[in-house]
């Protein structure tokens, strides 16, 4: 089939998602059911077209079309297939077709399971779903269309960049993307509902699921962008604060957030406006943070100029999403109904805490990244702010809500018992106490602050432990009763426990691995042996290899323990790949437990030694365990089979369910 | 493949069947929209119908987690009392919303019949802006397996190319390359390819002067040591070859030995046999090396070179270059002409006149709109050309 | 507590956060923003003031010295001026004699640049945005 099928289909899809925007919408204003019912077939019609589109635009990857430009300028007929496949995101305008790709795959996804949402409300999600739908692909037929012709079609491709030639590289932005755009699902209700000037607990309970989809794909694709950095690169950070990741961060932070105040708005119906508000904000920062990215802004403010059609039409999406939903806001809030108030110490009141923490927080972040971009606007200096700028802010208002964590499950809703929660959990306390002390003995008292960093992990890992066996009556009942009850207890329950836990695991890998974590850069010889974590390490000399398209140098290592046995050997590499004549640095990186030792090779020193750098990693991939953690939990709580809410009868007769209701 | 008996049926096949599947998609999108407004009207639930549901399923929750005890009786019985009240709410609501309902589609046929008709016409006059229905796919694959005699200069390169990709040691690949490549202005490909040629050949006149040529274009018509060195080995190969010689008569001016170049053309000239062609040219040349105040600076030229040695005999640059004039003028009297344009940016091109082929790009793009301008400038792209490097 | 006091602690607590977060970003911005230098933009100022910076240019042609172990030696250069840089440590694999680089750290009272952190390559021009930014303002850079 012709590549312009996949073009054609692109339009059809933009046409579709423009009748989408419009007739859902009116019919809803009109209480006409018959133009409301339009949403959902549209939007499975809209999101298959896309597929159609990508699956011709990747076709032409494979087969190495080179009569579409974008193939040309971004393919190679001698690229391995897999990169060839990867390559079709690996640039602007395929990945902005992925992105578009994904949000109808949530609009399809809001249309199969949208039973049980009242017609209007799914016609006006459905239709403002369909308005983000058509501004993108508006933007990518204008300005990014992937099919481009070039006519005669040159013999071969541009692209062959060993560096993006990498599998973390190649999934990392799916998955992010499918955290970012999930989120778009958020906005829609949220819009919807300024839309209808109708906002309450039930709504919540509809967008909660929603929330967490996107939540577990943006904590998964922030760890892997995170490991992907931390091997690849071979510089041995694991977060860096560049922008580029504080842009998928943000929206991480607001989303956490709007996971916890849904479940206030759903439980209490309360904090609606604020709920609303901040389902706006999350996307606005997830579009931010696509765009940032994206237009290459990050790196500099006139990559605008350079491509001044483009960088304006983002500019005007960003606007008018981001100004044109604050704005329906502003007008609409007061009209809906504001939720009751509450007492300060309560469940409520500690989800509140959360939101409070994680918005300033989020706010911080935003500043440190955007604050450069300003100035550089406004007074033309370049500056940059670095990791110090985000330890010295986002740390510190982390601290006091790490340490309301376990609180929070144990508190009850409207009025809670703060002594009666902190007596239940004296034995956490103790426990994080515990590890304080035996990390200040074992340190001789020098590490004050590790210690009291690892104590606070310990604390949210027992805490959330806590709150199960108080919930299953461990102690209180026979054991058999407690194993029932635990088995029993609803799937929420695992799942916040299990999220919480995982923030500990992560907190405690990354304060283990900035305090007790070592590096050095030394020359070695072949023989050498360095002392490293109570190993010795001996360098064994430089071996030249061959790879498929490159060639390498690989430095070998033995790790030998006190008895002089060779434990391990860590291999680590120069490559060198003569297509693009690009060097790359593969950092060796043995696993133990879960600590790593972490080696990278420098340059050549005269008389035949290698300038190496060495670093002993304890507990560091608890980091992202605890983000996987953080996944499974997430993804318990969507299995729970609460948020599943079945539809009313329907229709035909709706007196007698309303008898029965009333009775 | 069936494409070799008949080249024009496949490609109207494909054209057909993209129409085909254009109007299928077309007709099936139309249906998405259509469909759902021509059902019959069924009565929808009440908004308040699915907020009750939502509630209902809270309140069981709230009777599951005290029977497990998970909260104590009292707040159960709180939290009962704020979902009865949210109940009592919704069913109020979901009551007089009963009385509020329009019946639908009067007044709104027109909406109905526009969002219908909006599909096909949008869709297909966008397409008409943006899209190329005539250009078929191209793979690779299918494009090497093509014959080889029906393809561009480009193609055959390429198809060269990927031949010595796979077999580097085929020094007669190498051989037929090289040459190209120095006429087409590669002179860093035509290095390479001439070491090739000569590792695996042997060394010749031909190859060794072409390599000397290449290294001088590689620095700019310079002639460095290298190329010397070349010219010189090309001379002693064949001691009747004139080229090399004017080629180190040239190198030996660009250091200001003037009489030393005439000297070695003088020798030469000399020991030549009576009926060469270049003798009456070689004699002019030598006097103008002798006698700068007729002499143009540069010495013999390439024009000379090739005229003496008879290599060309009509003067093939000012051919082209006429006909490109010609061209030029045309396209000021009819611009509206993006094949003519794409022929003048790349004539320059060949000339090696890459600042006219930019003008030329500017004009054009001046000239044309929308999607042939588009495609000029894709097409200079594909030449390696850039508008944006163009000084307004 | 009345619905007053209720609302006051809430909003209470809320200005008390969103103050310690702003009191945090004026000391952490006070502490830790970096200008952007290349040679030729430095003042006395700049040199005497013994904040970081990051400075950026084209790595000088010749001016490479690897010392004794894992200290490096060597010029950054705009074309007008240079500045020496020392730095301890490994180089990425793309830090190459007349290419661009962006060091960070700060001046020493001599005017040596002492960086503990050295990038060569942001994107795949072999160009940090920054420095080509400047290079062509400046013009003595051109590319695309």
């Amino acid at each position: 089939m012709t590549v312009e099928i996949g073009q054609f289909a692109l339009i059809l899809a933009l046409t579709l998602s423009l009748v989408q925007s419009i007739l859902p919408v009116f019919g809803a204003w009109r209480h006409d059911g018959r133009m409301m019912a339009v949403a959902v077939p549209t939007a499975f019609a809209v999101f298959a077209l896309i597929v159609l589109s990508f699956v011709i635009l990747t076709h032409a990857y494979v087969v190495s079309d080179f009569s579409v430009l974008n193939v040309v300028e971004n393919s190679h007929s001698q690229k391995p297939m897999l990169y060839k496949i990867t390559g079709v995101w690996g640039n602007h305008e395929g990945s902005m077709l992925l992105w578009v790709l994904i949000l109808t795959f949530f609009g399809a996804l809001v249309a199969f399971f949208g039973n049980n949402l009242p017609p209007a409300l799914k016609a006006n999600v459905l239709g403002v779903h369909g308005w983000i739908t058509t501004a993108f692909l508006f933007f990518i037929v204008a300005t990014s269309n992937p099919f481009r012709r070039i006519v005669p079609a040159p013999m071969e491709g541009q692209d062959l960049n060993p560096i993006l030639q990498d599998i973390g590289l190649a999934i990392h932005p799916p998955l992010l993307y499918l955290g970012y755009v999930g989120f778009s699902v958020c906005f829609s209700f949220a819009v919807a509902a300024l839309i209808e000037g109708r906002i309450d607990a039930a709504w919540a309970r509809w967008v909660r699921p929603w929330t967490l989809t996107a939540w577990v794909f943006l904590t998964g694709g922030i760890a892997m962008g995170s490991y992907w950095a931390y091997y690849e690169l071979g510089w041995g950070g694991w977060w860096f604060w560049d922008p580029v990741e504080n842009a998928s961060f943000m929206p991480w932070l607001a989303g956490t957030a709007l996971l916890h105040s849904a479940l206030v708005m759903e439980k209490r119906s309360a904090l609606k406006i604020w709920t609303v508000l901040l389902a706006l904000l999350t996307f606005s920062l997830s579009l931010l943070g696509t765009f940032l990215v994206r237009s290459g802004v990050l790196t500099s403010v006139h990559t605008f100029a350079t491509d001044p059609g483009r960088g304006l039409f983002i500019l005007a999406i960003l606007t008018l999403f981001i100004g044109g939903s604050l704005a329906l806001f502003a007008f609409r809030a007061q009209t809906l109904s504001s939720g009751g108030l509450f007492q300060p110490i309560s469940r409520e009141g500690a989800l509140v805490f959360n939101n409070l923490f994680l918005t300033t927080a989020t706010a911080t972040v935003l500043i440190g990244t955007l604050y450069p971009l300003l100035l550089e606007a406004l007074t033309g200096d370049k500056i940059s702010v670095g990791a110090p700028f985000f330890n010295m802010t986002f740390g510190p208002l982390m601290i006091p809500l790490l340490a309301a964590v376990p609180f929070g499950p144990l508190l009850a809703w409207k009025r809670g018992d703060l002594l009666g929660v902190g007596q239940r959990l004296m034995t956490a306390f103790a426990l994080a106490l515990l590890a304080v002390a035996f990390i200040l003995y074992r340190t001789s008292a020098h590490e004050v602050l590790a210690a009291f960093g690892i104590g606070l992990a310990v604390w949210v890992m027992a805490g959330s432990l806590t709150d199960l066996a108080l919930k299953s009556g461990i102690g209180k009942v026979s054991a058999a009763t407690a194993l029932a009850r635990f088995i029993g207890l609803p799937r929420s329950v695992f799942g916040t426990a299990l999220a919480h836990f995982g923030l500990g695991i992560t907190l405690l890998g990354v304060v283990s691995v900035t305090t007790f974590g070592t590096e050095q850069v030394v020359a070695m010889k072949p023989g050498d042996t360095l002392p490293v974590a109570g190993y010795q390490l001996r360098y064994d000399g430089l071996t030249p290899a061959t790879g498929p398209n490159y060639t390498e140098q690989q430095g070998r290592f033995t790790l030998l323990d006190k008895a002089a046995r060779p434990v391990d050997t860590i291999i680590s590499a120069k490559r060198f790949y003569p297509a693009r004549r690009t060097p790359t640095t593969e950092a060796g990186i043995v696993t133990h437990g879960v600590n790593q030792f972490y080696i990278s090779l420098g340059d050549d020193m005269a008389g035949g030694g290698i300038v190496v750098r060495i670093w002993w990693k304890p507990f560091v991939t608890l980091i992202w365990l605890g983000a996987l953690a953080m996944m499974m939990g997430g993804f318990v709580s969507l299995l729970d089979r609460r948020l599943r809410v079945g539809a009313p009868a329907k229709a035909k007769a709706p007196r007698p369910v309303r008898a029965e209701a009333s009775a | 493949m069936f494409r070799l008996d008949s080249p024009r049926g496949p490609i109207m096949s494909a054209r057909m069947e993209f129409w085909l599947i254009a109007v299928l998609l077309t007709f099936a999108a139309t249906l998405a929209v259509l469909l759902p407004l021509t059902r019959r009207k069924t009565a929808d639930a009440a908004d308040g119908q699915y907020d009750l549901e939502v509630y209902r399923d809270q309140m069981r929750e709230v009777d599951a987690d005290a029977a497990r005890g998970l909260i104590d009786p009292q707040s159960a019985e709180q939290a009962r009392a704020e979902i009865g009240r949210r109940m009592l709410k919704a069913e109020h609501e979901a009551k007089q919303q009963d009385n509020t309902k329009i019946p639908g589609m009067q007044g709104a046929r027109w909406v109905v019949l526009s969002a219908v008709l909006s599909v096909p016409l949008i869709s297909w006059s966008l397409y008409a802006l943006t899209g190329s229905p005539d250009v078929p796919a191209q793979p690779l694959a299918e494009r090497m397996a093509k014959n080889p005699a029906d393809g561009s200069v480009n193609e055959l390169i390429a198809r060269a190319e990927a031949h010595l990709a796979q077999n580097p040691d085929d020094g007669q690949g190498w051989d037929v390359l090289a040459p190209v490549y120095l006429r087409l202005q590669r002179p860093q490909d035509a290095v390479n390819a001439y070491r090739n040629a000569i590792r695996l050949q042997g060394e010749s006149a031909e190859r060794t002067l072409g390599l000397g040529e290449a290294l001088a274009l590689v620095a700019g018509g310079t002639i460095t040591g290298d190329a010397q060195a070349m010219f010189e080995r090309a001379a002693a190969l064949d001691p009747n070859d004139i080229r090399p010689r004017f080629m180190i008569a040239r190198g030996l001016m660009q250091e200001g030995r003037n009489g030393d170049a005439a000297d070695l053309l003088q020798n030469f000239l000399d020991k030549a046999p009576a009926d060469a062609p270049w003798r009456d040219q070689l004699k002019t040349a030598i006097e103008r090396i002798r006698n700068p105040a007729v002499a143009a600076a540069n010495g013999p030229d390439q024009e000379d070179v090739e005229a003496a040695a008879n290599m060309n005999p009509e003067d093939r640059n000012a051919m082209i270059n006429s006909m490109v004039a010609t061209l030029d003028e045309r396209l000021k009297q009819n611009p509206d002409d993006v094949e003519g344009w794409k022929r003048l940016v790349r004539s320059y091109l060949i000339l090696n006149r890459r600042d006219d082929a930019l003008a030329a790009l500017k004009r054009g793009n001046d000239a044309l709109a929308g999607e042939k301008r588009n495609d000029l400038v894709a097409f200079a792209k594909g030449l390696g050309l850039e508008l944006a490097e163009v000084k307004p | 507590m009345s619905r007053k006091q209720k609302r006051l602690a809430v909003i209470g607590g809320a200005l008390g956060v969103l103050a310690l977060a702003v009191a945090l970003v004026l000391v952490a911005f006070g502490q830790d923003i970096r200008y952007f230098r290349t040679p030729a933009d430095l003042t006395t100022e700049d040199m005497a003031s013994g904040a970081r910076f990051r400075l950026g240019g084209l790595v000088e042609k010749g001016t490479v010295v690897r010392g004794a172990g894992t200290e490096v030696q060597f010029a950054v250069t705009d074309t007008l001026k240079s500045v020496k840089v020392i730095y301890n440590g490994i180089l990425p694999d793309l830090f190459r004699e007349e290419q661009g680089v962006v060091t960070e750290g700060h001046f020493t009272p001599d005017g040596t640049f002492v960086a503990d952190s050295v990038l060569a390559k942001h994107d795949e021009k072999y160009m940090p945005k920054d420095v080509a930014d400047s290079l062509k303002a400046k013009g003595v850079w051109q590319g695309n």
